[in-house]
């Protein structure tokens, strides 16, 4: 059924299923790893050892509640390498799905056929959330299996806030590889600007809060899902709505650039 | 249905500061082959670009199937089959999932013609697409675009990379397409591959249409190779002036020359002596396609 409705979407994660099954445990794994630390940590009394750092490099580790469950994994699995290596996969796949294949004729057939540019776009789209989803997913019910299974003082929805808040970052770099990929047709072009984005969001939110830049914070998408720690306070309704709002503006504007232009197949 | 199902009137078409095709006029009718001949760069691929909404034109008309490519959009490219120049496909699916994906994106259109098609064409249908040598990936393309049954065939150099067994296959192919009523625009560097089975050729070079003309008149312009031996020594002036005959050469006993048109003069010259033998050996069309190539650049 949605191999006839949605057959791009389909064909896509189709020809995705090993490389997701290596990225699924992979995050598995390193979730795994980090939690499965903290309870040992415990005994090592982080905290003393944390707080005799300087403020200013506590405050860009954002190792402020690095004691607590929650302020660990939010420090290590929520806050850096989720959002890092599932970055890196996000813009690799976004700039690949689109751009990828104009430039190696793969898509020229796709093309051809009874297809609108608007279906290919959004059906392309559709597998990267997809892909996305399923990662942020196996990370999420991995940390939730440790938590119940360590007894980890994390609320469920807590979880879920940051999950969703993770998931949105996400999608929103990889998105912006996929969009600026269809509007050009350039592969580079569009892993450059994706991960100069994300370098740079990366950077405003470790370095505002030590400068007292406050517009810093305001423009870096790690701020605007980390700012309120997810993991201990829950959901932020403003930082949420604004991950959402990114990549689907980003996704509309490289859908106008895609159906404008000559496809370079 | 409108009788031309591809019109093209002053295309032009720029890449950034190149300008690939200069003002492309072209009527392809409904029922006909046509082949679309051109050396590299001549713009070839660009037209068909157009012709299916991959490329935008700078300026110019073009209409498909009655339709303005852009305006028709998937309803139009249901009706066309599309063989690229450079067939490129995801090595990693097999000839059938790449088959049975283009049926899906088709909405199921042509399920019934994918195994007999491949069979006929001996496709490897569950080898790997990368693992496919250069005229077996083309045998998949050939499938593909011919699977549904459409009103329009477009074909980018169909037949690089198939042998000639299977070429021949693939031109009785184009003859039962172009018999359930389908209309065929083909592509090739050489009239050769397109002269057994089109009706019009047009021959593009650097951009523009230089000659548009039934392949039957091409081929008499191209004229016939005709020897002479006599069983006397012959001189030139008995030969000199005839009309239609040019090349000519006449040494000792025998004369070499090339004739287009009549050979009637040609005939009652020759029979004033005694003739031995003769021969005559229709021109490859290509001799006369090669002028086209070397034409001085006008522009
Ligand atoms: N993407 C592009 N960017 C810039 N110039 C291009 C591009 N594609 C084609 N051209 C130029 O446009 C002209 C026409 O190219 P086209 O591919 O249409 O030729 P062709 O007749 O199909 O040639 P071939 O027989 O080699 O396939 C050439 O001069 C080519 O260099
Ligand atoms: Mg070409």
């Amino acid at each position: 059924m949605f191999n006839e409705t949605y057959p791009i979407t389909a064909g896509v994660l189709h020809d995705q299923r090993r490389s997701l099954t290596v990225w699924g445990s992979a995050m598995a794994g390193i979730t795994v790893m980090y939690v499965s630390i903290f309870p040992v940590m415990g005994g090592l009394d982080i905290e003393a050892l944390v707080s005799s750092f300087p403020d200013a490099l506590v405050e860009a580790l954002g190792y402020n509640e690095i004691g607590t469950a929650s302020g660990y994994i939010s420090s290590t699995v929520f806050g850096l390498l989720a959002p890092i290596i599932l970055a890196v996969f996000s813009i690799g796949v976004g700039s690949r799905l689109i751009a990828g294949t104009e430039e190696d004729g793969t898509l020229e057939l796709e093309l051809a056929s009874p297809t609108s540019r608007r279906a290919i776009y959004v059906q392309r789209l559709g597998a990267l959330w997809a892909d996305i989803v399923l990662l942020v997913a196996v990370v999420s019910a991995v940390t939730w299996a440790m938590v119940v299974g360590l007894s980890l003082d994390v609320a469920f929805m807590n979880l879920v806030a940051a999950s969703i808040g993770l998931g949105l970052l996400v999608l929103g770099f990889g998105t912006i590889a996929l969009a600026v990929g269809a509007a050009t047709g350039r592969r580079p072009v569009a892993i450059g600007v994706a991960a100069a984005i994300t370098v740079v969001g990366f950077m405003f939110d470790a370095i505002g809060p030590t400068i007292d830049a406050g517009w810093m914070m305001a423009v870096s998408p790690f701020s605007w899902y980390m700012d309120n720690n997810p993991l201990s306070q829950g959901f932020d309704v403003v930082g949420t709505a604004m991950l959402a709002v990114l990549p689907l503006a980003v996704g509309a504007v490289g859908l106008i650039g895609y159906e404008r232009r000559d496809l370079m197949v | 249905m409108t009788s031309v199902v591809i019109r093209a009137e002053a295309l032009v078409k720029d890449y950034g500061s190149v300008r690939a095709l200069r003002g492309v006029d072209l009527e392809v009718e409904h029922g006909e082959i046509f082949g679309f001949i051109g050396p590299n760069g001549a713009g070839k691929s660009t037209t068909i670009r157009l012709l299916l909404d991959l490329l935008r034109p700078t300026s110019g008309e073009v209409e498909v199937l009655g339709q303005n490519p852009a305006a028709g959009g998937p309803e139009l490219r249901s009706r066309i089959g599309y063989l690229p120049g450079e067939l490129a496909m995801s090595g990693n699916r097999t000839a059938r999932e790449h088959l049975e994906y283009m049926v899906r994106l088709r909405g199921g259109s042509g399920a019934n013609r994918l195994e007999p098609l491949a069979e006929r064409f001996g496709v490897e249908l569950d080898k790997q697409f990368r693992g496919l040598s250069k005229g077996n990936k083309q045998k998949v393309g050939v499938v593909q675009a011919f699977m549904h049954s459409p009103a329009l065939l477009i074909l980018d150099e169909p037949t690089s990379g198939l042998d000639p067994l299977l070429q021949r296959e693939f031109l009785d192919l184009l003859l039962e397409a172009r018999e359930a009523g389908a209309t065929v625009f083909m592509s090739s560097h050489v009239l050769r591959e397109v002269e057994e089975v089109a009706g019009r050729v047009a021959i593009i070079r650097s951009g523009e249409i230089v000659d548009v003309e039934n392949v039957r008149v091409l081929r008499n312009r191209a004229g016939q190779h005709v020897e002479f031996k006599f069983g006397e020594v012959v001189s030139q002036e008995d030969f000199a002036g005839l009309s239609g005959l040019t090349d000519l050469e006449v040494t000792g006993h025998s004369l070499s020359a090339v004739l287009r048109g009549s050979p009637d003069g040609l005939l009652k010259a020759a029979a004033r002596h005694e003739v031995v033998s003769w021969s005559a050996s229709n021109l490859d069309l290509e001799e006369l396609f090669m002028d086209f190539y070397r034409m001085p650049d006008e522009t």
